[in-house]
């Protein structure tokens, strides 16, 4: 058997503390973060109906975890393009997945805190039980691998970081708030319903929200929801390994 | 990890031959970056690669530095094939990138400290490893402020910094000084000999012949390509013609005078008589005897560089 097939996450950890460091040390950025979905949930608050505030809140909180994938698509383009540092890390003992992965779990660290608060603040309006805390933790979890993966990814087709900017808000500001995260799945035209579930952050709401009692699913799309979730990120992160480990020799 | 352990029985770092590299690029006509390159490095010696922009050094460096794949060619390091197994030449090299930079949201303390974890090493070791080279780049005063601060030599130190800190049995140095005043570029070449004398081995490309000059063992000068000259800096210099320059400010048109000296080479309303000490005598006598003056000086490697690829140039066309 071929070993050399299986992921080595050598390095893992320490890189995941390298890139959490840059990133704390950066805490205007996340500041901001969490300033950004305080206001939007303000705007809710104020103008829309109170039963939408907790779907607002579940939906600040999804995002935040599929919105890593534009931080780690602007991280891991900037440390190649501006500062040629992956060909410091990719020459050492450090594997490319754990490169990969580690960029991802460093760059959760500047979206824990957001995630944190916004919690504690969901708790207040909708309090969680054990399983719809269970449900959340789980599927931030896979949409965060999911977003981390397709950030990685995306990040070593571009050369130039100017590029990178538009498209990279333009990807996740699309997938991440226009189908129904922030809002119920109901209100999303009943023919794009499947689709939905099928879009990461929406199918991770669609699942907390039915997990806390909100807006319940029936079993198909629980069903179709949590697939969607778990194929992708097993499908998304597997490629996002290959990709690096061939990326890592092609001077990327 | 020792070196020891680590070296092939032959005593090379760095063996490799015929080396080629084709870069296709959609829509553009191919570019042959290596074009049948071959060199070694033995075990503890500092090696320098220099070229003109684009001769294929920096590919060279990529390649065995396991970051690109050749076209062709066999490369081993330490004996383990670089292009079939990548993982396992890894622990044994590291690279400063040309014109890399460190972390701008991390300390220089940081930058090498979490590199050496990255890397495997204890955090007391890390810790100890650290200190010692942020020391020898004279940058452990600022070791706590964001590398985003920091001059540009001060981040290229950092740089050096953290790649000498793992003390690497081969470390790859793309253009290592690049941006540092002369105080910092020669705290680097003490840290580099110091490293070598340990056991690593360098290899390093560079466009400061200088800098070439006084730390490398052995010299490769490759223009597109190849490989078109070798030796020690002293062999190098040999090769234009002789040891010493006499330089004589005059029309090239009438340099016909000095030809049977030695090798005659142009510059800007001088020209250069390479040749050795017995002949100086009779070359000044023969500039003042024409009311010329003349100045003595040793060959440099830059006027063996310019002469060796110069040449290199002509056959080509």
């Amino acid at each position: 058997m071929n070993t050399n097939f299986l992921p080595s996450w050598k390095g893992l950890w320490a890189f995941a503390g390298t890139e959490a460091r840059v990133q704390l040390h950066e805490y205007l950025s996340i500041a901001t973060t969490v300033l950004v979905q305080m206001i939007f949930i303000f705007f809710v608050w104020l103008l829309a109906p109170p039963q939408l505030l907790p779907f607002a809140v579940v939906g600040s909180m999804v995002f935040s975890s599929f919105v890593v994938g534009e931080r780690v698509l602007d991280e891991a383009a900037y440390i190649r393009i501006d500062h040629k540092l992956n060909e410091l890390y990719h020459a050492s003992p450090l594997t490319p997945e754990s490169y990969f992965l580690g960029m991802g779990m460093g760059v959760l660290a500047a979206y824990l805190p957001p995630l944190v608060v916004l919690g504690v603040l969901s708790e207040l309006v909708h309090p969680f039980t054990v399983l719809s805390l269970g449900v959340l933790v789980g599927t931030l979890a896979l949409v965060w691998l999911i977003a981390a993966s397709l950030g990685y990814v995306l990040s070593t087709f571009f050369i130039d970081m100017r590029a990178i900017w538009p498209y990279a808000t333009l990807l996740f500001n699309f997938f991440g708030v226009l189908p129904p995260v922030f809002y119920p799945l109901g209100l999303f035209p009943s023919y794009l319903t499947e689709f939905a579930l099928l879009l990461p952050p929406s199918a991770g709401a669609a699942l907390v929200v039915h997990a806390m009692g909100l807006e319940p699913l029936s079993g198909g799309e629980i069903v179709l929801a949590l697939t969607a979730l778990l194929v992708e990120a097993l499908l998304l992160s597997s490629f996002a390994i290959y990709w690096a480990r061939k990326r890592t020799r092609e001077g990327v | 990890m020792s070196v020891s352990d680590s070296v092939s029985s032959s005593g090379l770092a760095l063996f490799a031959e015929n080396m080629r590299k084709v870069y296709h690029t959609r829509g553009k006509p191919s570019v042959e970056a290596l074009r049948g390159l071959s060199l070694s490095v033995k075990r503890g010696e500092r090696v320098a690669l220099l070229g003109r922009n684009g001769a294929g050094k920096t590919t060279f460096l990529k390649i065995a530095s396991t970051l690109l794949m050749p076209t062709s060619g066999r490369i081993e390091i330490f004996s383990k094939d670089v292009s079939v197994h990548p993982e396992e030449v890894r622990p044994y090299i590291a690279v400063v990138p040309q014109e890399g930079h460190p972390f701008y949201h991390l300390t220089p303390w940081e930058q090498v400290y979490t590199y050496l974890l990255t890397r495997g090493f204890s955090r007391e070791t890390a810790r100890e490893r650290t200190e010692v080279a942020l020391r020898d780049m004279d940058i452990y005063d600022i070791r706590d402020q964001l590398n985003v601060t920091l001059s540009g030599g001060q981040q290229q130190r950092t740089m050096v910094a953290t790649v000498l800190a793992t003390e690497a049995p081969l470390l790859f140095l793309d253009e290592p000084t690049l941006g540092m005043d002369p105080f910092a570029r020669r705290r680097v070449w003490a840290a580099l000999r110091k490293l070598t004398d340990r056991g690593s081995t360098l290899l390093l490309t560079t466009h400061y012949l200088d800098e070439a000059e006084s730390l490398s063992h052995k010299v490769y000068i490759i223009e597109k390509g190849k490989v078109v000259a070798q030796g020690t800096s002293s062999d190098l210099k040999r090769s234009v013609g002789g040891t010493v320059r006499v330089t004589i400010p005059m029309d090239s048109a009438k340099s016909e005078d000095f030809a049977s000296f030695g090798r005659i080479m142009t510059g800007e309303g001088v020209i250069h008589v390479i040749t050795e000490p017995p002949q100086i005598n009779e070359i000044l006598n023969t500039a003042l005897r024409r009311g010329l003056s003349a100045t003595v000086g040793p060959v440099t490697l830059e006027e063996a560089f310019l002469q060796l690829v110069g040449r290199a140039i002509e056959d080509e066309h």
